[in-house]
């Protein structure tokens, strides 16, 4: 035990000496656990004076090595900057995602240094919850936050982002072997204003209401089978053989749409033996395209509530009494829709192309359901013939009837929401002042409001601050 | 950055400091009054807890399905092949024979030459008995209706207005002549066919209905009743038929025919009815004028006569696409049920998830 005075210089030196000695020790220690088949888990405790040495350059690589072989990291008494400073280390030297939790100001440089920031908004303050990125209100409501919404999120958004290139694929895709027949002169196959409104009224609002709502598996399953979270780290539902496979399907299709439609048009289509002209083909074509993209995303839905129906079936009505109107108006396409529908042949057209559109997509959804299940739907699988945890019977119907636990929740909501009584200053806590205090070696008394300020708080919440040693 | 509120899913005990539990729920839930179901319904959306159907696809669904579709799509076929059938048809090219042999080498010459006469017999031989009506219609090949300047050249405007209609731009080049407008403008109708074609079995002439060849609602509201052509073709280029200027244009079904202009480079268009019935063994004897130049790119024509069934001309497409659709599925149905049998994975078994398969430790 050497005991220096004043040369502070040369005591950071030695105890830089000493954290590396400490550091490779642990290293050494802990790599000769693993070496063991069956090795315990490993934690690592670190404060706050030993990371300002142990974070240092030199001496960063080792401490992050020796971080990433031990389960858990325990750092104590951290500064908020070292707090920054450990996140950062994480971040960059092992290139993984970071999630910091945190709800105090002191915590507001470590949310921002992460990759997601979730602040938890309540007797701290509100100045976590204004650097996150997101905001709850318990900490245990972290894992509902990333097994279940994040992992909702992930999935809903792959499967928006695919299905909108692959709609708007199959439509274009149409008229691009329209231009293979008509000399390259670049004539437009569905009318100019069916192509504006295909992605404005007939095909956007399923996909909003699927990107709001869709559950691969109920909230509680989420939680109970955490592996499910794996499928977002690997990035199952949006590689490039997932792309591809949309794409693929998105060529078929508009093959179908195309060929089986023009290639019935070219004789007399009714019994008064009079034929088809180019808008006829091409309405019955667009009409063939509406539907079926619909119902594909009926098709991709694993959890269909009342708003999907109305939703698909609202767009292709939408359609309907669109060309039913626009086809009394507009010169060119006039009374089309009416020619159209007097024969025989768009109403079996209409049956037959869907069908064999949708059948290949149809075929790999099963083929991949049942040889090469993804793991949401084996879960689904086992939890098939549970009824819903939201559901019961009778759900439309008129009471308003709510089971109790729909009570409790819904009676909280409408509570109104707890404010804190805090200003939300930093660095006004007694904890501080006495932590540098004491590395000081000097005493420092408390201040006299934030003595009743500590009294004034609940008493079951906060533990009493340590004195400040000497 | 943007804040995104986590729903509270939990009980009671969420806000609980002191541990009130089930008694402190039951007293809250009676002082709140139920809320209204609209209130109700906007917070099962917000929760995320609307009531959902959540449907599992078994092998069960898979065979089923295919199977019901196999069966429903057969029969359609069937009937449609059948229908298709019934249709008899008799196609005769005749752009490539009714050229005089001296001009064989040079067609272009012949069509545009307005001395030479463009008369051109052929016969047709009936096979199979044609019940009346019979339809008469050109296919023209190699014509590409629909390119976009042709389809552009054109006002519907002026089809329903006439004179009085000034905005005619769009016909370009086939706009005015001579400084006057012309009436019906643009391409598409100055290209009216003009080949017309005369009918006699053995020694009696066979009546060609030429009325109701259109689309009804293009006659009634497409092209006007008080419109009449007007400085129509005559111009030095000619590009097809005459009109009659004393006729409206909603009379004049040929022009209304042909200015649907049609979708594929291969088209036919009604030219008229025949309605009598035609006899295996008849002897037709078609008078055409070869008048329409289709040489100067290398077009063909062609003469069809045909009779319609309900769904229409002779077309196997969809009959053989429904039944070829219909038998795939019960193909696959059955190939289907032969892997559940033999070899299936267990519904429901977390053994194939890809954690229990890689040994993933978490």
């Amino acid at each position: 035990m050497i005991i220096f005075h004043g040369d502070q210089v040369e005591l950071a030196r030695v105890m830089k000496e000493e954290v590396k000695k400490d550091l490779k020790n642990c290293l050494e220690e802990a790599q000769q656990y693993f070496r063991t088949v069956s090795g315990p888990k490993l934690t690592l405790v670190i404060d706050g004076k030993c990371l300002m040495y142990a974070l240092d350059p030199s001496l960063r690589v080792m401490l992050l090595n020796l971080s990433l072989n031990c389960t858990s990291v325990v750092c104590c008494r951290v500064s908020p900057l070292q707090k920054a400073q450990v996140t950062s280390l994480v971040k960059k030297g092992a290139r993984k995602i970071t999630l910091s939790i945190g709800d105090g100001a002191n915590d507001v440089s470590m949310i921002q240094a992460a990759h997601v920031g979730v602040g938890i908004s309540g007797l701290e303050g509100m100045q976590a919850v204004m650097a996150s990125d997101f905001a709850i209100a318990q900490f245990r409501f972290l894992s509902d936050l990333l097994l279940v919404h994040g992992r909702w999120s992930y999935l809903r958004i792959c499967k928006v982002v695919t299905y909108f290139f692959y709609k708007n694929l199959t439509f274009t895709l149409t008229q691009f072997w329209f231009t293979f027949q008509t000399g390259f002169s670049g004539q437009r196959f569905y009318d100019d204003w069916f192509q504006s409104l295909y992605n404005v009224m007939f095909t956007s609002l399923p996909v909003i209401i699927y990107g709001l709502l869709e559950k691969d598996v109920s909230a509680s399953l989420s939680k109970k089978y955490p592996q499910l979270y794996m499928e977002g780290i690997r990035n199952s539902f949006f590689r490039w053989r997932v792309v591809a496979a949309w794409a693929f399907s998105a060529i078929y299709q508009s093959l179908i749409f195309y060929h089986f439609v023009t290639t019935s048009s070219l004789t007399g289509q009714n019994s008064s033996g009079r034929t088809f002209g180019l808008w006829d083909v091409s309405t019955v074509a667009f009409t063939c395209v509406v539907v079926t993209v619909n119902l594909r995303l009926l098709m991709m839905c694993n959890s269909i509530t009342r708003w999907h129906y109305v939703s698909v079936g609202g767009s292709i009505l939408a359609w309907f009494v669109f060309v039913f109107v626009y086809s009394l108006i507009r010169e060119n396409i006039l009374y089309v829709i009416y020619v159209v529908m007097s024969t025989f042949y768009f109403y079996l057209a209409f049956l037959l192309v869907p069908t064999v559109a949708l059948l290949l997509d149809f075929i790999r959804q099963g083929v991949q359901r049942w040889f090469f299940p993804y793991d949401y739907q084996i879960v689904q699988e086992i939890h098939r013939h549970e009824p819903d945890d939201n559901t019961r019977a009778g759900a439309l119907e008129i009471s308003n009837h709510l089971t109790a636990d729909e009570a409790r929740s819904f009676a909280i909501s409408q509570l109104p929401r707890e404010t804190s009584r805090h200003t939300g200053f930093a660095f006004d806590s007694p904890g501080y002042e006495s932590f540098f205090a004491s590395q000081q070696g000097v005493y420092a008394p408390q201040k006299a409001w934030d003595v009743v300020r500590r009294a004034s708080m609940r008493s079951k919440l906060k533990a009493p601050p340590l004195p400040p040693k000497k | 950055m943007g804040q995104f509120e986590l729903p509270i899913e939990s009980s009671f005990s969420a806000m609980d400091v002191d541990g009130g539990g089930i008694s402190t729920a039951s007293s809250l839930s009676s002082s709140v009054p139920p809320p209204s179901r609209r209130k109700k319904a906007l917070y099962q959306f917000t929760q995320q807890s609307l009531p959902a159907c959540k449907p599992v696809l078994t092998p069960a669904w898979v065979i089923s399905t295919f199977l019901v579709l196999g069966v429903a799509f057969i029969p359609v076929g069937i009937v449609s092949l059948h229908a298709s059938n019934s249709v008899v048809e008799i196609v005769e090219r005749y752009d490539a024979e009714c050229v005089p042999d001296a001009y064989k080498s040079n067609k272009v010459a012949y069509i545009k030459n307005g001395s030479i006469s463009k008369n051109c017999t052929k016969l047709l031989k009936v096979d199979k008995l044609m019940k009346a009506p019979i339809y008469i219609y050109y296919q023209l090949d190699n014509y590409y209706q629909n390119h976009r300047r042709y389809v552009k050249s054109r006002s519907d405007k002026q089809l329903l207005d006439g004179l009085q209609n000034n905005d005619t731009s769009s016909c370009k080049p086939e706009e005015s002549n001579g400084g006057l407008p012309v009436v019906p403008c643009g391409l598409v109708a100055w290209s009216l066919f003009n080949d017309s074609y005369i009918f006699t079995r053995g020694a009696v002439p066979l009546k060609v209905n030429r009325k109701n060849i259109a689309w009804k609602s293009d006659r009634d509201h497409k092209f006007g009743k008080r419109v009449y052509p007007f400085n129509f073709q005559n111009g030095s280029l000619i590009g097809g038929g005459k009109l009659d200027p004393h006729i409206p244009l909603s009379d004049q079904e040929d022009l209304i025919v042909w200015m649907r202009t049609a979708a594929l480079p291969s088209f036919r268009k009604l030219y008229g009815r025949i309605e009598e019935d035609l006899h295996p063994s008849d002897l037709i004897t078609v008078n055409l004028t070869n008048n329409y130049n289709t040489y100067s790119f290398g077009g063909a024509k062609k003469l069809v006569l045909s009779t319609s069934s309900w769904l229409g001309g002779k077309n196997d497409f969809l009959g053989v696409f429904y039944i070829f659709v219909g038998s795939s599925c019960i193909f696959i149905s059955l190939v289907f049920l032969l892997l559940h049998l033999k070899d299936s994975r267990p519904c429901g078994d977390a053994t194939f998830s890809y954690w229990n398969r890689k040994n993933v430790s978490l």
